[in-house]
């Protein structure tokens, strides 16, 4: 029998000194920051802002300014979460993915930059 | 007669809480912030696998705020449905208290009041006895207002 661990491909990317990670299929391209990129305070305060993530919705790109692109990550689906019942976060939340013992939050970026087409 | 509570410090505060709302103490990993969630939310922490909440108590209390530092250490409150974490500076332990012992919360002033079962006098300061249960509610009903 073969190993058949369901994986997600998750692109991480930094916000400040903050790790977020997002489904790599929502990500059209990295880009270098236009003056019309999208920024979301409520993800952290930007530091370097000349990186963006290019993101499509109903057709339309646009741009999320990000600090640095860490790279893709495969991640087994079992090492994701949802948020307790607890911890609920910004509607562009999805959950958390759990890097070791060091939750990561998972953004959705269509809802993140859908307010902002 | 006598109740056990699991009591521990944090800031100024010296508070206790029913032994059988407490599961573990464990020291405070890697905590995460959470977008847009309230203050006493400090963020979540990975605990045996799961997500675990981490709760300010000094915040959610009106009483200041926390200073994590590596003494400090979470102790896992438990109660219906909802483990959460809560920072305390320093663990006092397991104590039993005989229910003669305990005074009624203060009624005036402090709206925190609200959340003690009770308070202890004590020589060395006061013992708040915290309803945790009710007070996981309250924070439930706050973070989800937001």
């Amino acid at each position: 029998m073969s190993d058949q661990v369901e994986r997600v491909d998750l692109l991480v990317f930094e916000i400040g000194p903050l790790r977020y990670a997002a489904d790599a299929a929502q990500v059209l391209r990295v880009d270098t920051r236009a003056q019309d990129a999208v920024t979301l305070e409520a993800l952290g305060p930007l530091k370097r802002t000349h990186r963006a993530l290019v993101v499509g919705v109903d057709g339309v790109e646009r741009q999320l300014a990000v600090d640095a692109v860490l790279g893709i990550q495969p991640v087994a689906v079992e090492r994701l979460r949802r948020f307790p019942r607890m911890a609920r976060a910004g509607q562009e939340t999805l959950g958390v993915w759990l890097d070791g013992d060091a939750p990561v939050v998972l953004i959705d970026l269509e809802k993140a930059v859908r307010p902002f087409v | 007669m006598e109740r056990e509570f699991f009591s521990f410090q944090i800031g100024e505060l010296s508070l206790g809480v029913p032994s059988e709302n407490v599961r573990e103490v464990v020291r405070l990993g890697p905590l995460t912030p959470l977008p847009r969630a309230p203050a006493f939310l400090l963020g979540v922490c990975g605990h045996r696998g799961e997500v675990l909440p981490v709760v300010d108590l000094l915040r959610f209390l009106g009483k200041g705020e926390a200073k994590p530092t590596e003494r400090t250490r979470l102790f896992v409150g438990i109660a219906d449905k909802f483990h959460v974490g809560f920072l305390a500076d320093s663990v006092t332990g397991l104590e039993k208290i005989p229910l003669t012992e305990m005074r009624p919360a203060p009624l005036a002033g402090d709206w925190a009041n609200e959340h003690l079962l009770g308070v202890v006098l004590r020589s060395r300061g006061t013992l708040a006895l915290l309803d945790l249960a009710k007070l996981l509610t309250a924070a439930r009903q706050r973070v989800v207002a937001r």
